[in-house]
């Protein structure tokens, strides 16, 4: 059974073969998102209109955060809702800020929500990137309204 | 990990062939009276390409019958489904899919969104008689997009006789109360041979072992374990005839495949618990939903001379694809369209094909092959939302190809093919997204860059392929080949010209209208031993391309609602290589034990990562039983974790599956019914497929299934 040694062997040489080019070049790029935990505002939350929103999250990555970007943006059911009696206007909001190092704690009140805003369900969203470009993101449903609840700082 | 599982599989084989030559010799006089084996269509092809070739037949199309081909072919070597959901998949070979490879029937490529990651493959699964898979280059005959292989359906030759014949064909699925049947009836008279083919497939919402899936680090819950809206119907139509006298051989064929499946809505957009609550209807097809219209006809004329043959295939085809969703929209100014309030995209694309072949006959040692493809096509866009402009595109190619007989054991094979390719795509502008960035507050120049979700571009390609091969046999047992081709494909429209969120992957993709035609050098070898009880078969390949298209994250910000980076077209480096590797024993007393494995690497050689959908490495070790018309088998497929993953992509766990089946032809009446009945997933483990649409919301795959199948061939004498 001549031939079934060969085989073998050939099964052996396909197979190392496999096995040198794999280990050889070991993956050098970084395919590890950053990791997001946002802390205020949580899911669910009632964020009072006319006021700044308590914003605080941690972010971190195993090389180096880049940026991290905040979308708000209503979430209403597009069929009732109304635009034209109302006086209000639905509220956005999209920045990004950009950042550097492995860990690093946010803490800020930039976000304002103006009188006029819309009351009702939002979405807010939170995306972190790295410099190589792995991306996470946090998404949240919120309630914008009048009486909202303080918090404390 | 992987160094592990490529251990087990190396353990594995040469352990086995060792057990096997024991066995070997003990079983030469039982065996010797089965091994009448003539020259088949399948030994045949193999032969007569230099590249790695499975043949699939009846038998085995039956065996593995899951309602989809890309399900069925999942058990040849090197051949994965990238599924969504249940009952959708297309296909992948050594590692590339969507554009990369083509699917062909009756000789005409078939033509549909390949590229969305949410998009199946539009044909009848119960009208396939014959595929045959070839791996590795093929743009050589087959053109643009056939670089990682092809799935060529076609059809079996005609009965002898004169005759009246067709089957019904029932089959039953418990994972999602699917119910599906398929009738066929034909006629064959002197020089006419005729088909028609009905079939109709249901499906309720599957199961999944789970009660709560995480998705964005939330908890959505799966209520009765069944995945909400994941229903969805097909309907197919397909009507073909031959005409054979003398020198003169023609077909025709007309088909119709339809779907309409739902998306899980959690999938679509911020999850959100108020839409994945229990409607108390698992058979409903609700928002969000796809619609999927695929006509096709298509026509070979074809003549023998005494020194050559010449053919002509003609073909057209209708994708017409739209996906439901109810009306969201995130510009203020933006109102529902009065017609279809609720079509997010529609895509109309229509594909004029014709390729023409010359084949000489007249030398045994030498075969020249020549051809002439055109392929014309349009797509026509609508629907609220944006993701793909309409375009032209013409394509055009000549091909040369010569196998010369150096000896009865020996054949060279190689061949040149140039390609033209031109694209005209329309530009888009969007006022809706316009007034929307000026109320946000957005600069002017910002504005203008996004204001046109697509630019005007036209684009001239040319493109050279060719390869080179051998085929050695020896004493009928031993085959080798090895091949090396270059081979190219025209980017596409999504490529050049997408720029907009894509509601299922949640990416703003952008293309980028710069591009080059992707090409790349492909070397393979593959060797098959079949002899007596023993079948080996080993096919290592190695890829290199220069310029790979991928979405690459870019790092900067979209502005657009719902999405975070832009993902651009990029051209990188990378590297393929990998092994499909699979033996077959003969035991004794019927038994038959079968491996299939397959190892795939993907690099990223620019950005030094992997590439992503690598599909995992997997087994199959399969024991069989087989006595007259009786089967029994159990399967366990191991899937190996895949850890390689490129940026963005979450990394998959391994797993083992046990499946089980077994069949009976029984005489009733005067028909040789078929009952087959197989169950998979016995354990009902929960997984992830690393190549799923689902897989980035993780959503496991389907659950324990039991699967029925009916088959009642009949046949009268004319």
């Amino acid at each position: 059974m001549k031939t079934n040694i060969k085989l073998s062997a050939i099964c052996i040489f396909a197979i190392f073969y496999l096995f040198v080019t794999s280990c050889s070049n070991e993956d050098e790029g970084d395919t590890v998102k950053p990791a997001i935990n946002l802390i205020e505002p949580g899911d669910g939350n009632i964020l009072k209109i006319g006021s700044d929103i308590h914003f605080e999250m941690e972010l971190s990555d195993d090389r180096m955060l880049k940026s991290y970007k905040v979308n708000i943006h209503s979430n209403f059911d597009g069929h009732t809702h109304s635009r034209s009696v109302e006086q209000t206007i639905d509220f956005y909001f999209n920045k990004s800020w950009d950042v550097s190092g492995k860990n690093i704690s946010i803490h800020h009140h930039e976000i304002f929500i103006p009188e006029n805003a819309t009351p009702g369900n939002y979405h807010m969203m939170v995306y972190c990137t790295d410099i190589a470009g792995n991306e996470s993101y946090v998404a949240r449903n919120v309630v914008l309204s009048h009486e909202g609840e303080e918090y404390d700082h | 990990m992987r160094a592990k599982i490529i251990l087990a599989m190396l353990l594995f084989v040469s352990g086995l062939s060792v057990y096997a030559q024991v066995l070997d010799s003990t079983m030469v006089v039982e065996l010797e009276d089965v091994t009448v084996t003539g020259f088949s269509f399948k030994t045949a092809s193999k032969h007569n390409s230099a590249l790695s070739i499975d043949v699939i037949e009846k038998e085995f199309l039956k065996e593995h019958f899951r309602g989809n081909l890309m399900q069925t072919l999942e058990h040849a070597p090197g051949v994965r489904s990238m599924d969504i959901g249940s009952g959708f998949s297309k296909p992948m070979i050594r590692g590339m899919g969507f554009n990369r490879v083509s699917v062909t029937e009756n000789g005409i490529k078939q033509e549909g969104q390949q590229w969305g990651g949410d998009h199946g493959l539009e044909i009848d699964a119960f009208n396939i008689e014959r595929v045959i898979i070839r791996k590795g280059p093929s743009s050589l005959l087959y053109g643009s997009d056939a670089m990682g292989g092809v799935i060529e359906i076609s059809q079996t030759p005609p009965p002898y006789k004169n005759q009246i014949f067709g089957d019904l064909t029932l089959m039953c699925k418990s994972v999602n109360e699917y119910m599906g049947g398929s009738i066929n009836l034909g006629i064959k008279k002197d020089a006419w041979y005729s088909k028609l083919r009905y079939s109709e497939q249901h499906f309720g919402d599957y199961r999944i072992p789970t009660d709560t899936i995480v998705y964005l680090t939330q908890r959505i819950p799966i209520n009765n374990r069944r995945l909400k809206n994941t229903a969805g119907l097909e309907r197919n139509v397909n009507i073909y005839t031959e005409y054979r006298e003398g020198r003169y051989y023609s077909n025709y064929a007309i088909s119709n495949a339809y779907q309409k499946v739902g998306f899980f809505p959690g999938a679509h957009g911020i999850p959100d618990i108020s839409r994945v609550q229990n409607d108390g209807n698992n058979h409903n097809i609700e928002l969000p939903y796809s619609n999927v219209n695929h006509f096709k006809l298509t026509s070979r004329q074809q003549y023998t001379w005494d020194e050559l043959v010449g053919s002509w295939d003609v073909g057209y085809q209708n994708n017409h694809r739209e996906e439901w969703s109810l009306f969201h929209t995130h510009y203020g100014t933006q109102s529902p369209p009065e017609n279809n309030p609720n079509k997010e995209l529609e895509f109309n694309l229509n594909t004029f094909s014709s390729s023409m072949k010359l084949r000489t006959i007249k030398f045994s040692s030498w075969e020249y092959r020549g051809g002439w493809d055109v392929q014309y096509q349009q797509n026509r866009i609508d629907g609220y939302s944006f993701l793909l402009p309409t375009y032209n595109r013409f394509t055009t190619g000549l091909f040369s190809f010569i196998n010369k007989r150096l000896s009865n054991h020996l054949l060279l094979s190689g061949g040149l093919r140039y390609d033209y390719g031109y694209i005209d795509i329309t530009e888009y502008k969007d006022s809706y997204l316009k007034e929307y960035l000026q109320t946000s507050g957005y600069e002017n120049d910002m504005i203008e860059e996004y204001e046109w979700r697509s630019y005007a571009v036209k684009r001239n390609f040319g493109d050279f392929s060719g390869s080179l091969g051998i085929v050695w046999s020896f004493k009928d047992m031993h085959l080798l080949k090895t091949n090396i081709g270059h081979s190219f494909r025209l980017p596409g429209a999504n490529e050049l010209a997408a720029n907009g969120v894509h509601h299922g992957t949640f990416r703003h993709e952008h293309g980028n209208p710069a591009l080059n035609s992707e090409r790349g050098w492909q070397l393979d070898a593959s060797y098959e031993y079949d002899h007596k009880n023993i079948r080996i078969s080993v096919n290592p390949f190695v890829n290199w391309f220069s310029n790979y298209i991928y979405l690459k994250p870019s790092g900067e910000w979209s502005v657009l609602p719902h999405a975070g980076q832009i993902y651009s077209y990029t051209e990188h480096k990378a590297f393929f290589a990998g092994t499909e590797l699979s033996f077959g024993v003969d035991l004794f007393l019927g038994l038959d034990y079968s491996f299939v494995g397959e190892y795939v690497y993907t690099y990223n050689l620019d950005e030094r990562t992997p590439l992503s959908f690598s599909p995992p490495a997997s087994m199959r070790n399969t024991l069989k039983w087989k006595n007259n018309q009786r089967q029994l088998y159990v399967e366990l497929h191991g899937i190996a974790p895949q850890k390689r993953v490129s940026k963005n992509e979450d990394p998959t766990k391994g797993v083992n599956i046990i499946n089980l089946g077994g069949n009976i032809t029984l005489p009733i009446g005067k028909s040789m019914t078929y009952i087959g009945l197989s169950l998979q997933n016995l354990l009902n483990t929960k997984y992830y497929n690393h190549l799923s649409f689902y897989r980035k919301i993780e959503i496991p795959e389907p659950g324990r299934n039991f699967q029925l199948l009916i088959k009642i061939p009949f046949k009268s004498k004319l």
